[in-house]
């Protein structure tokens, strides 16, 4: 059974890269008429935009300073920060820790909870968000008690007061997007063969060892992964804070995210220049971040 | 990349969140044998919902598509994005939209969204003339009549006749008055409330009446945004202590929780500033505060001043597309609903087609829901609307809402909140081209 074996070495099997591209081709043809058409192509044209005036004359750095100087853009990028960050965190922490918890359970158990958490993930995001409404109003969540005792807030004005709302986001986009990562973590734990676990309790590692020092460092890249999909959306927060705008009569403003700022100009001030100028800022931040991380954990290398 | 993909999950959900996505095809007539009167679309927020769909039942001939929306009510920006989307793709137009927000169609008016057509013509010049004059200016933009104000919506004092009776107090007429009832209020009656500052436009039933000058366009297109103004601040300094002692609380009055406190079988609504159309529809509709309980005042006066003033909130307009295909039926359509006696006699607002007004005020004066007469004083405060308040291209409410709501329901004074309100009215002025003068 053990198949993780050499594979016989034949030299030539490795070296002839060309047959072996052409292979994977097929793999990845579907994708990319949807990638050129909704990926590369909005991207080129987001780019031509960001760096041109109306008339489509190129304006340099223009648009890039003019949205920089505008009084939302600090705030905006301020809160994504924030929130991004939070959110990041509870993910890494939580995601990896109940998934190596429940990796460490017998099977019944732990498909229950795997099955539980992913749960509130099958709510679409914007249904995900009203029932949080009604979490956080206190007049009518059933964790009233919750909100009054530890926020200190007796209307939902005071639930979701401006110091909240990022912490609130991040709870909300981790309830509904943790349980999916849960269970993808847990599928990268079943990647590790059975007998290195049984060496290293051989080795005399507790559960405690073998989660930390032996499963950890092997699912590294999965959560490198997970972190770089999540950074990307992080910076990308839209729909939570313009749906609680609107329920909440405009108390939270419509331009609280970064994405949020480059839909109002867009298609308040029709102003789809600026609005472009800030979406490469955003195209900017996910590469960047992108990047550090995937060399920094070696996301792509094949080699050890 | 990945920018990409949510940009695209934009429209789709525009129309689903934002738009309660409400399609509501209101028996869309089945035109018996070709109807001469073709087809319209028209958007409406839920209010308006009833007088469109009883258009539809009046005219078989006339197919009508009502899509309900959330009527820009709250300073949202829905209708900028939708028709800044039909404006870019060439197509999509509805052929009348009603606003809830009266700032609405001066942008509408503007070159760059381009959307209004002019009403005259379309509607007839004969019942045109019987729009108050205020209320025509109000939708004159450049010079152009562009819209209909569906109501007039002007603030009185709302009380509680059997409450203000039990506990002995004497309908207030002036600010000043209001506010010492507030304090007795407070240590007399704890709970219960003489109005409320946490709604969007609470800067407009206060800040409005009181002729703050924080939103006053001036001749040459400049804005006027002086919250330090000493009309802003003596009513700044009236609400903070009403403020702070609960009877004057800044929650908003659409809340379930509002409802829940102060509302129902034992209200707790002793008075209340607001606008016309509070009438029945807030107080019995949304409050759930029984019959024989509430009735109206004059709108209050600031310490013996003359002429009274009062402020404005919503009076929202209908606005005919010049994009239409059908623009004799949408005017047609316009002219129903505003003027109709099927809509307008028993419709929640105040009509500003005077015809109906006159019927309107004499059917809630018959009204056994109120505990006496509003019609007097509420037809009385139409003429006294301050004038010094001008419609603006951005909407101003969502600045009070997160500039000062958030922080009066942190326990901050209103008096520390106005240059802040000041300062995000300016920014939003700006960035909205106007020129801004801060004093």
């Amino acid at each position: 059974m053990s198949a993780s074996g050499p594979i016989s070495k034949h030299p030539g099997a490795t070296r002839k890269r060309g047959p072996r591209r052409l292979r994977g081709l097929p793999f990845v043809l579907p994708y990319l008429p949807l990638l050129i058409v909704f990926g590369i192509a909005p991207t080129i044209y987001a780019i031509d935009l960001a760096f041109t005036n109306v008339a489509g004359g190129w304006v340099g750095f223009h648009n890039f300073v003019r949205t920089y100087n505008d009084y939302r853009f600090g705030p905006a990028f301020k809160h994504i920060l924030v929130y991004t960050s939070i959110w990041l965190c509870l993910l890494v922490v939580f995601v990896v820790g109940l998934a190596l918890l429940l990796h460490g359970r017998a099977g019944r158990v732990s498909a229950t909870f795997r099955f539980l958490f992913y749960i509130p993930g099958a709510l679409a995001g914007a249904a995900a968000v009203l029932v949080w409404l009604f979490m956080l109003d206190p007049s009518v969540s059933p964790g009233s008690f919750l909100l009054r005792d530890v926020l200190g807030a007796d209307i939902f004005a005071q639930s979701i007061a401006p110091g909240n709302l990022a912490y609130i986001f991040a709870m909300i986009a981790f309830w509904t997007g943790a349980g999916g990562w849960i269970v993808v973590m847990y599928g990268a734990l079943n990647t590790i063969p059975p007998d290195l676990e049984e060496a290293a309790r051989i080795d005399g590692a507790g559960p405690i060892g073998i989660a930390l020092r032996l499963k950890l460092p092997l699912i590294r890249k999965w959560i490198a992964y997970m972190v770089i999909l999540s950074f990307a959306t992080g910076t990308q927060l839209f729909v939570e804070p313009q749906l609680v705008n609107q329920a909440s009569l405009g108390l939270v403003p419509d331009t609280w995210s970064s994405n949020q700022l480059a839909y109002q100009l867009a298609f308040r001030y029709a102003d789809f220049n600026g609005a472009a100028a800030i979406a490469v800022d955003l195209l900017a931040i996910g590469l960047v971040g992108a990047v550090l991380i995937v060399t920094r954990t070696g996301l792509f290398r094949t080699d050890d | 990349m990945k920018i990409n993909r949510r940009w695209l999950g934009l429209a789709p959900l525009v129309v689903a969140a934002a738009i309660a996505a409400a399609t509501a095809s209101a028996g869309a007539a089945t035109a018996k044998g070709g109807s001469a009167s073709g087809s319209i679309t028209v958007w409406v927020d839920a209010v308006r919902l009833p007088a469109a769909k009883a258009y539809v039942k009046a005219h078989p001939k006339v197919k009508v598509k009502i899509v309900t929306f959330d009527g820009d009510g709250n300073g949202a920006t829905t209708l900028q994005a939708k028709i800044q989307l039909w404006n870019r793709t060439g197509k999509g137009w509805p052929d009348v939209i009603f606003s809830e927000q009266a700032n609405d169609p001066v942008w509408m008016a503007s070159k760059q969204f381009d959307f209004a057509a002019p009403v005259k013509g379309l509607i007839p010049a004969k019942m045109l003339a019987k729009w108050p004059a205020p209320s025509r200016g109000q939708c004159t933009v450049g010079g152009r009549e562009i819209c209909v104000q569906d109501n007039l919506a002007q603030t009185v004092l709302w009380y509680d006749k059997t409450l203000m009776d039990k506990f002995g107090y004497a309908v207030p007429t002036t600010w000043q008055e209001w506010a010492a009832i507030g304090q007795k209020v407070a240590t007399e009656h704890p709970g219960y409330i003489i109005g409320n500052a946490g709604d969007s436009y609470s800067a407009w039933m206060y800040l409005w009446a009181d002729k703050c000058p924080i939103s006053q366009v001036q001749t040459n297109g400049s804005v006027r945004i002086n919250s330090g103004d000493s009309h802003c601040t003596r009513m700044a300094s009236l609400l903070d202590p009403l403020i702070k002692n609960g009877t004057t609380p800044p929650e908003n009055i659409f809340t379930p929780a509002f409802a829940q406190k102060y509302g129902g079988a034992d209200p707790k609504v002793l008075m209340m500033p607001g606008p016309t159309w509070y009438a029945k529809d807030v107080f019995s509709g949304t409050l759930k505060i029984p019959a024989g309980h509430m009735a109206a005042a004059m709108p209050l006066q600031w310490n013996g001043e003359t002429p009274i003033t009062t402020g404005q909130i919503g009076g929202g307009p209908w606005i005919i597309s010049r994009h239409s295909k059908n623009i004799a039926a949408a005017g047609d359509f316009v002219t129903w609903v505003t003027t109709s006696p099927v809509v307008k006699d028993k419709g929640p607002g105040y009509p500003s087609y005077a015809p109906a007004a006159t019927r309107w005020l004499a059917n809630l004066g018959k009204d056994p829901y109120f505990a006496s007469s509003p019609a007097k004083p509420l037809q009385a405060a139409a003429n006294l609307i301050w004038r010094g308040w001008s419609m603006v291209t951005y909407p101003d409410q969502p600045v009070w809402s997160n500039t000062v709501v958030t922080q009066l329901v942190a326990g901050k004074s209103l008096t520390d909140l106005l240059p802040a309100l000041g300062d995000g009215l300016a920014q939003a002025a700006q960035a909205a081209g106007y020129k801004v003068v801060r004093q």
